[in-house]
Parts: C-alpha cells; sequence; structure tokens
C-alpha cells in the first residue's frame, strides 16, 4: 500500500508596507537598510518602537554591508529550505551603524568577533534571500548590481511542506478492499452503526474499531446529496469543467461515501434519492495513489463511473440524514 | 474580589506514550486518553462542561485538521468547547481562568499532536517572522544551536554540560513508561558525537514523536470528591518576549521568570520541576530564570528530550507534576510549558497537594 | 462570583481584496484604533487574545509568536484561538472570560485575515485540486432548507441585495455595490445551485479588534461601554449517521443556552437587531429559525416582509455582513463588535434607533460550530 504522499505548497504573496516594502527594495538594489527609531538604529527596520510598541515614524538609513557576529551556529546538517545546500553558519550579526543585530546566513565558518559582508545574489527578487554573508576576510568582490525599477510592493514566498505518511490500518483496508472491486466499512461494535469510509473509530461511542468490524458494503445506493462545482481556479487546480460532487448512501450503511464526482449523468437527471450503481475500472487499471488519510474523494481511481440503475428513487425526505 | 476566587485542582490525568509513529488517526490518541479519565473518574461525557484543546494544523499539513479532533472528545448531543493553536498548557490556562466565573465547575483539557507525518525542521521556521526570517529557513535547532552558543560565549554553560542534561533525562526516562528515547550513556560518551548544528548534537534535540494528553480540571470542593489528593493550582502565569532574536539575551528567560513571579513560584518550596527542556542548553537557562536550585528535581520523566509529541509536551510536564502531587510523592511543583523558537514564550504553572 | 465585562473600544481595518500593509501593520491599524477608542494605548493592555482561521491561509504558523511586538504584548500574556469560521465570536468570548474571570482588567482582541496572501479556496481544499469551498458543501443544506420550508427563490437575492445596500453606509465594507438589484444578483453566475456570485461573500483582507475591559474600567471609559450581558459557544460533529444539517442542534442548543443566560425569553421582541454570520444569503432566513428567532419554516417570511431591513422589527446585519466583507478570522469579532456599536449608538449612518440590547453571532466548520453573545447599553438589561 503506498504511503501516503502529500505537498502542501502555495506561492504566498505578501505586500510589504511602508517599511519592509523600502527594506526589500533596498535588498534588491544592493542597500542594507535599517530604521532608526529614538536615535538607534535597527536592523531588520521595524514599522514601530519596540521599546513601546508606539507608532514613529519612517526614518530608514543605510547599514553596513560590513558587520560583526555577535553570536553563529554551524549548521551542518541542512534542510532544503535553508540558504545553502552546504553546511553554513546561522549568525546574529550586528552590521555597522545598527545598534541591533539581524539573524542571517554566512557562507563560511564564523566565531563570536568575526566580520562579516553582505554579498547580493545575481538573481534577485526584493527577498531577504537576496543577500547572505561571507566572512570579510577573503571575501570574493561583489558582482555589479542593477538597480530595479520599481519599488518592491510584493514579496512572494513559495513554502512547500512535503507531508508522508502511511494510510492508517482501516484506510488502508479501505484502499485494499478498493483494489479488489469491494468496498469495505466498518461496523461499530458499540453501536451498530455502518461506517462507509470508516475512520477506524465510532465517534458516537468514542470506540476504537479493529478488522472484527470490517464490513463489506454493495456497491450500489442512493445519492444522499449533490452539488455542482464550477471549478475556481487556484494554485494547484486541475479541474477546468463543472461537474457533480455527491454523496451516495450505500445499501446497508450509515454514513455517505462522499466526494463521489460524476461527470456522465447529466444535472437536469441528476437527484437527491437516484439509485446508482459503480462501474469499476478493470482490476489492472485500479490505483491506490494519491489516497489519505482525511479526505474523501479519489473514487474515479477505482470506479469508472456510477450509472442509474433504474429503480424507483429513495425517498429524499429520508436521504437528509445521510447528507454528510 | 480577589484572584483567584475559586480554587481549581486538577484530579485526574491521562497521556499516550509517546511515539515515534503513531498509525492511527490523532482523535484515537485523544480518544484513549479522555475514556482513560472518564474511567478513572466515574465522570460521565455530560460532566465535563468545558472542553479545551490545543493541537496545531501545520503539523499534519492539513488546514482545519483541529476539527477531526473532536471525534475523540465526543460532541453529541452538542458540547461547549473551544480550541487554542497551542499547547494543551495554554488551553489549561484558558479552562482555570474559565472556571473562575463560577457558572461551571468541571472542565477537560487536551493538548495533542502528530509531528510524525511532516518535517518539523521544515515546518516550524513558519513561526519565524514571514518577511525577514522564515524565507531563510529559520528553524528550531538553528536557533537553539545559536542559544547555546551564547551560553558558552557567556561563560555560563558549556558542552558537557549540555551533555549532562541529555544523559540524565535520558537516563531517568528508563523509568518513565511513556518516553520514546531512553537510555544510558555517559557524558564522555556523548560528547564523541558528531555536531547536527554545531554545537548541538543529536542527543541535545528531541525526538519526533506523536502523542496525546489530557485532565480534568475541578473547582471547588467537588474536587475532594473525585480523587483523595488532587493537584491544587495555585498559580499560573504565562508571558512573552519578543519575536527579533537580535533583541532578546538568549541567555537568560526573561519570560519565564516573569511567569514565574505570577505564579507565585517562590512562594514556597519546590519538590519537583517539569520543565520544557527541548533542547538540552535550556534546562540551565530555565533553572535560573525559574530560581531553582541544585537540589530541585528537574524532569524525573525525562522531559521533552525523551519524548516531545508537540502540542502535548507542556500539558504533560504538568500532569507529570501532578501525578507525583496525587501519589503523595511531591508536595508542591513547577512545570513549565513553552512556545516559539528559542524559548519565546513561557508558561509556568504552581501546583500544590493538601487542603 | 459572576463579574461584568465589557467592549470599551473599537477597532477596523477598512476590508478590501489586498491591503498594502505588512501582517505587522494590518493588525496595529485594529488594534491601535481600539486602544485610542477605549481612551487607552498599548502600554495599558494586560493580556492580548488573538483570533483567526487556519495558519495555511497566510502561510504563518502560530502568528501571535510574529507579531506580539507589533501588538505590544512583549512581557506579557497572548494566546491564540482557533475555532474555525466561529473564530472572530470564540476569541471575542474568550477576552471576555478573561476579563470575567477577575485575572485582568484590560483585554486586547484582535482578529483578522489577510486572505490576498493566500488563497482561501486553496485552504479550504487543504491545498488539493478540486475543492468543494464552503458554499459547494452549504449549497445541498440551503437546497434542502428551501424544500422543507418552501421558501420563493427570491428570498436569497433579497438578501443578497439587503446587505449590499447597508454596506454602502458601512465605509469599512469591501463591497459598496451602489447599483445591486434583485435581477443583478439573479443573473450574476451560478456557483453552486442555488447560489448565484452576487450571493456570496468576498474574499477580504482586513482586522477588527476591541478592547474588553472590568466593570470598574468601564464605567471611567471615555465612551459608552457595550456590556456582555450572555455569552454561549457549541459544537457538534461534522457528520455522523442522522445529522440535520439544515436544523442544527448545536445552533439551537447554543441560542437557548444564550438566551438562558441573558434572562431573554423572547429574541425578536427583545433584542433589537442582530450580526448574523451570513456568508451565503439564504443562511440569514436559516439563521432565523436556527436560533429560535422565528418558528421553524418563518424565518423566510420576516426576510421577505422587510422586516430584516435597517428600518425593520428585526434589523439583520447593519453593517452589511459577512456578505460585504469577509477576513475569515475577523468576521465573526465584526459581527460581535457591530453589535457592540450599536449598543453604544456609534454605528453612524447604518445606527438602529435606540438599541439596547444586540446579538453578535458566528458560525464555522461545517456549521458545526456556534459562538454568540448579547450586549446591551445597560449593565444588567431586563425584559
Amino acid at each position: 500500500m503506498p504511503d501516503v504522499e502529500f505537498t502542501l505548497e502555495y506561492p504566498y504573496t505578501r505586500t510589504t508596507g511602508p517599511v519592509i516594502g523600502p527594506f526589500l527594495t533596498g535588498l534588491r538594489d544592493g542597500h542594507i537598510l535599517g530604521s532608526r527609531i529614538n536615535g538607534r538604529v535597527y536592523c531588520p527596520p521595524l514599522e514601530y518602537d519596540p521599546e513601546t510598541a508606539a507608532p514613529v515614524p519612517v526614518d530608514l538609513v543605510e547599514v553596513g554591508p560590513g558587520g560583526v557576529v555577535e553570536s553563529w551556529t554551524w549548521v551542518v546538517e541542512t534542510t532544503p529550505k535553508h540558504p545553502f545546500d552546504h553546511p553554513f553558519s546561522f549568525a546574529l550579526i550586528r552590521l555597522d551603524g545598527a545598534a541591533t543585530p539581524m539573524l542571517h546566513a554566512v557562507d563560511g565558518r564564523v566565531t563570536k568577533g568575526t566580520r562579516v559582508v553582505a554579498r547580493f545574489r545575481e538573481e534577485r527578487v526584493g527577498a531577504i534571500t537576496d543577500v547572505y554573508f561571507v566572512p570579510e576576510e577573503g571575501a570574493p568582490p561583489q558582482a555589479p548590481i542593477e538597480p530595479g525599477a520599481e519599488p518592491v510592493r510584493l514579496t512572494t514566498h513559495l513554502i512547500s511542506l512535503p507531508i508522508s505518511e502511511p494510510l492508517q490500518p482501516a484506510r488502508a483496508r479501505f484502499v485494499q478492499g478498493l483494489i479488489e472491486g469491494r468496498i469495505v466499512g466498518q461496523r461499530s461494535p458499540a453501536t451498530g452503526k455502518v461506517y462507509v469510509p470508516s475512520r477506524g473509530y465510532d465517534q458516537m461511542a468514542r470506540a476504537e474499531m479493529t478488522d472484527a468490524d470490517d464490513v463489506e458494503l454493495p456497491d450500489h445506493g442512493a445519492v444522499s446529496s449533490f452539488t455542482i462545482i464550477t471549478p475556481v481556479r487556484y494554485y494547484g487546480q486541475k479541474e477546468t469543467e463543472p461537474y457533480i460532487r455527491a454523496s451516495i448512501l450505500l445499501d446497508g450503511a450509515d454514513s455517505p461515501i462522499y466526494g463521489v464526482d460524476i461527470r456522465d449523468i447529466p444535472p437536469e437527471q441528476f437527484r437527491v434519492g437516484m439509485r446508482v450503481r459503480a462501474v469499476w475500472r478493470p482490476p489492472d487499471q485500479r490505483d491506490p495513489s494519491g489516497f489519505d488519510n482525511r479526505q474523501g474523494g479519489n473514487w474515479e481511481q477505482f470506479i469508472e463511473r456510477w450509472e442509474p440503475t433504474g429503480e424507483p428513487d429513495a425517498d429524499p425526505a429520508k436521504m437528509q440524514e445521510y447528507v454528510f | 474580589m480577589a484572584f483567584p476566587s475559586r480554587e481549581v485542582a486538577i484530579v485526574a490525568t491521562s497521556q499516550t506514550p509517546s511515539y515515534r509513529h503513531f498509525d492511527g488517526p490523532e482523535p484515537v490518541l485523544i480518544m484513549r486518553c479522555v475514556n482513560d479519565l472518564l474511567a478513572t473518574t466515574g465522570l460521565e461525557r455530560d460532566d465535563l462542561e468545558f472542553t479545551i484543546a490545543g493541537s496545531c494544523d501545520y503539523l499534519s499539513g492539513l488546514p482545519f485538521a483541529f476539527v477531526q479532533n473532536i471525534d475523540g472528545v465526543g460532541a453529541w448531543p452538542p458540547v461547549y468547547e473551544t480550541h487554542v493553536e497551542m499547547d494543551g498548557a495554554w488551553a489549561l490556562f484558558e479552562a482555570w481562568l474559565r472556571l473562575q466565573l463560577g457558572d461551571i465547575d468541571v472542565a477537560l483539557v487536551i493538548g495533542s499532536g502528530k509531528s510524525s507525518p511532516g518535517h518539523p525542521r521544515e515546518a516550524f521556521p513558519l513561526q519565524t517572522d514571514p518577511y525577514v526570517l522564515a524565507p531563510l529557513g529559520l528553524d528550531p535547532v538553528s536557533l537553539a544551536g545559536i542559544q547555546a552558543r551564547c551560553l558558552i560565549d557567556a561563560g555560563k554553560a558549556t558542552e558537557r554540560d549540555f551533555a549532562a542534561v541529555a544523559s540524565r533525562n535520558r537516563r531517568d526516562a528508563m523509568g518513565n513508561p511513556n518516553a520514546q528515547v531512553t537510555g544510558d550513556r555517559s557524558v564522555d560518551d556523548l560528547l564523541k558525537e558528531a555536531y547536527v548544528c554545531e554545537p548541538l548534537r543529536r542527543h541535545d534535540l528531541p525526538p519526533i514523536s506523536d502523542g496525546a494528553a489530557a485532565l480534568v480540571l475541578v473547582a471547588g470542593p467537588r474536587a475532594r470528591d473525585l480523587v483523595e489528593r488532587p493537584a491544587w493550582v495555585t498559580g499560573m502565569d504565562h508571558r512573552i518576549e519578543s519575536h527579533h532574536p537580535g533583541l532578546r539575551d538568549l541567555t537568560t528567560s526573561p519570560s519565564t521568570a516573569l511567569a514565574a513571579s505570577g505564579a507565585g513560584v517562590g512562594d514556597g518550596p519546590v519538590d519537583v520541576a517539569e520543565l520544557t527542556v527541548t533542547y538540552s542548553p535550556e534546562e540551565i537557562v530555565l533553572r535560573e530564570a525559574l530560581g531553582l536550585g541544585d537540589g530541585v528535581a528537574v524532569n524525573p520523566s525525562g522531559g521533552p528530550l525523551a519524548g516531545h509529541p508537540v502540542m502535548a509536551t507542556g500539558l504533560i510536564r504538568v500532569i507529570e507534576v501532578a501525578n507525583r502531587i496525587m501519589a503523595g510523592s511531591a508536595q508542591r511543583g513547577v512545570a513549565h510549558a513553552s512556545s516559539g523558537p528559542a524559548l519565546q514564550q513561557n508558561l509556568v504553572c504552581v501546583l500544590q497537594g493538601g487542603e | 462570583m459572576a463579574r461584568r465585562s465589557a467592549v470599551i473600544g473599537i477597532g477596523q481595518t477598512d476590508y478590501r481584496k489586498q491591503l498594502e500593509v505588512t501582517l505587522d501593520g494590518l493588525v496595529r491599524w485594529a488594534a491601535l484604533e481600539a486602544v485610542a477608542d477605549a481612551g487607552l494605548t498599548l502600554a495599558d493592555i494586560d493580556a492580548v487574545v488573538i483570533g483567526k482561521a487556519p495558519d495555511a491561509l497566510e502561510g504563518v504558523m502560530m502568528p501571535e509568536l510574529s507579531l506580539c511586538d507589533a501588538l505590544g504584548a512583549v512581557g506579557k500574556p497572548i494566546h491564540r484561538v482557533h475555532t474555525a469560521g466561529s473564530v472572530g465570536a470564540s476569541t471575542a468570548i474568550t477576552g471576555a472570560t478573561l476579563v470575567e474571570s477577575g485575572r485582568y482588567e484590560r483585554v486586547l482582541v484582535v482578529c483578522y485575515e489577510k486572505q490576498s496572501e493566500g488563497n482561501a479556496t486553496w485552504a479550504l481544499s487543504g491545498g488539493r485540486s478540486g475543492g468543494q469551498g464552503a458554499g459547494g458543501t452549504f449549497a445541498p443544506w440551503i437546497r434542502e432548507y428551501i424544500r422543507r420550508s418552501k421558501a420563493p427563490e427570491h428570498i436569497g437575492w433579497m438578501v443578497a441585495v439587503k446587505d449590499r445596500r447597508n454596506a454602502l453606509k458601512n465605509p469599512h465594507a469591501h463591497l459598496h455595490l451602489p447599483d445591486i438589484t434583485i435581477d443583478k444578483v439573479k443573473e450574476s453566475p451560478m456557483l453552486w445551485d442555488p447560489l448565484h456570485f452576487l450571493e456570496s461573500c468576498p474574499s477580504s483582507d482586513g482586522a477588527a479588534a476591541v478592547v474588553i475591559a472590568s466593570e470598574d474600567v468601564a464605567r471611567r471609559a471615555p465612551h459608552p461601554p457595550a456590556w456582555i450581558i450572555a455569552h454561549a459557544k457549541r459544537t457538534e460533529f461534522s457528520s455522523f449517521p442522522g445529522r440535520d444539517t439544515v436544523r442544527i442542534q448545536a445552533g439551537l442548543d447554543c441560542a437557548e443556552a444564550l438566551y438562558k443566560k441573558a434572562g431573554i425569553t423572547n429574541p425578536i421582541e427583545q433584542i433589537d437587531c442582530a450580526e448574523l454570520y451570513v456568508p451565503f444569503s439564504w443562511y440569514e432566513p436559516m439563521w432565523l429559525e436556527g436560533h429560535l428567532i422565528t418558528p421553524e419554516g418563518e424565518g423566510w417570511k420576516l426576510t421577505e416582509a422587510g422586516e430584516t431591513e435597517l428600518g425593520g422589527r428585526f434589523p439583520v446585519n447593519m453593517s452589511g455582513g459577512v456578505l460585504s466583507s469577509n477576513a475569515i478570522g475577523a468576521s465573526g469579532l465584526i459581527r460581535c463588535l457591530e453589535a457592540a456599536s450599536q449598543v453604544r449608538g456609534t454605528a453612524g449612518d447604518y445606527q438602529v434607533d435606540g438599541a439596547r440590547v444586540a446579538l453578535g453571532h458566528a458560525y464555522g466548520g461545517a456549521a458545526q460550530y456556534f459562538a454568540m453573545w448579547i450586549v446591551s447599553s445597560e449593565i444588567a438589561p431586563t425584559f
């Protein structure tokens, strides 16, 4: 059974305001700015007085590009999110002209007291990663920096968090069942209610369930709820055309299967109470990838489509107890 | 009217073991604790008048992950509950204050989290300033490394001191059935290991853990009906420091000292202390901030270095102290919880046995 | 043992698609306005509570950590509540309980969302393709409400128009649609049957803040306090066999508990106006019924008769409501503070004359979380 592998990823775009905006513009253009507040210069700059949180006028002054290391750590084991993929130092660096240190990355070993100097990357976008530091001694020269035309109003951060975990036992047995052309749920030993897909417990009784509670459900039932989705564009969205998303109460179940995407039955014919049955994909086309431990959906990886059985509808009023 | 106007005590506690990886869902971890508490106290679900949980969606990588956690708590018929996106220790603080209103007497407090699915060192940078720190991937291990360096450069600690904390905690953890990482290794042995983030070595860091913990909090004399020796909350406070690393003195923990003062740590002897020491250098900083002398037993459970179910860790510190008071092996104890990079935010709770 | 608390200061940003500020700037905008309104500075605040919806909306985890300096919370207690869409009202309630506990005298409550940084539909979809969105979840429940109540189709359109017309009087509101009409709503694209585009809330940047204080402090405040008479929260599971997703038990229980605490026996008469969390038009009649303001099946009739208009018998969403501004984390607090504004007499052009008792409400998740409060111009109103 494949592990759940998912990356929660979004390219956040942040407005930068009247202080961070000029700061990031400065970085893009090869300067480091601090804010002067009550005679002290803070870098990175602040929008308020750090002692009182009172508002302060924007007063930005250039600091650095050199400074002194006040403290450091030598990062031997780096993460993919670090500015370097080889060991480097994170350090508190008090830039020349600043009263307090800023935390940034140094490409090289340092100790307390080492002088470091800023280097600006060839590709700069108006982000804190446009700059890094190197020990001043033996520092390679800074390549010439072409300033940008417009102030940096927006800064982007692609945040990407990998998630990897095995399918939880009840879920794994459910997916295995789908591979075999069976729909497996669980009957609560406490209440007798049949849940599919099961979460591995009956929350109504706060009772865990085991494989002894597994039951097979027939692959037919009645539509208990549906909505017609007109896809909205967002990062990672793959859908483009409207489609039906339905919940189906399989015969014998007390919870509906949900996230069933219907593309072959015209919306005008689709209705709560309509009886449908699954048309399975051939065994060699059933695909367990993409399942996870919480979300619904992915039915189409096993079931090619759902088709009306032609039997009389189930009572829609009764279906109201099984909509979600 | 003086505060607190009502005496509040912990009457029952529960925690799951700290798992490297729990193969079931987080609600099951919570469910086990809740069922255990109901069995211990003989209470019914609807006797728990107020429920408050602490957890963090980002650990699971799913927005709204906390919603499913109510499956473990029970929410039918509908219940009065709330949630903080923080360690359960902060849920405890809110519950303690909520019980002061006088209209309800019994609260259920929960903390839970599964760190195993994600990569904590890649997720936790998102706690830092989004403009000038997070894009650097500034992770808690790196910041702890800087804090350790500050301590060494200030002459307040050595790498040997850090290894001694790690050694002692994991040895003490051998007596804790819930601990995840235990072992008896000498300081010299530990100092031979390679650095992860100099001057920190792997043993100076917490494990990755899944787990949950919960307790029942009761106001007034009813507490004595439910347990022979309640653990009374005599004080609790929490404070935060500046987020900007350049504005902090990382060799001290002023927010812990403030919270300790607010909680009345110094008002009596301390028999036992359970501190959220997630990185070994933190024990040195926290002992000083709390004014704990060398005679005070710190982290007899082994602390977070032995098991670190994030969002339950702080609540478990309270539970470990409460358990010892309820068992009669301690009369007065201090529990500490922490949040944010390098001990940025700290909560202190003082518990006492007796009448 | 029962201490009173009151709202003594209110602050809000403008609600817009994108506000040109940092997150620091966003929360400070609302917080500084609230403390100034209270006649205080940030230094006078004893404790801060932040409320907002999932961190993935902005990609900042546990933002109290990176915002504490900006809010003057260094050296103080600060914590963060998260109860999905209801969070703004939950946080307001937490703020009230912090004061009512006797521990703090002045608490700053700040709720916000900066949705322009991320994408709400992406976040609501768990970051995955094919998300149905909140509207996609609620649409079938709305269809069932319509079926049960036999409400005519124009009710939703009427709510959409009413709330946007009210918003024209609210300079903070995101949507200012002076030309909105029933026909325009009806002709706007269908998102999820029966909800048209103009029946749905916008996605907003915004922050709201209130200062909640003890009775002593409230009595000395420069402006009339809004006394917090009662508050209640209830939660149920999102799904279970037999769940009624139209007339929701947790919503009924929450209202009952709230009215009982307040001494209210006839809400429609005894409450002068309400700010209800209506992100999709049909939730106005559904909450009127779901919170016992009208009998079951009658909510839509109150709307149809124009009684929920500003000049009606039971004004709802005088500020324009969630339909006109939706910074998710803030919206619940905005309902609570708009209720407070009414009883303080500071609601400007959308003031309900003589409002003495007002209801603030929010819901969240799969319509499973409810948080509500009653505020009054009197410390102990009788009914």
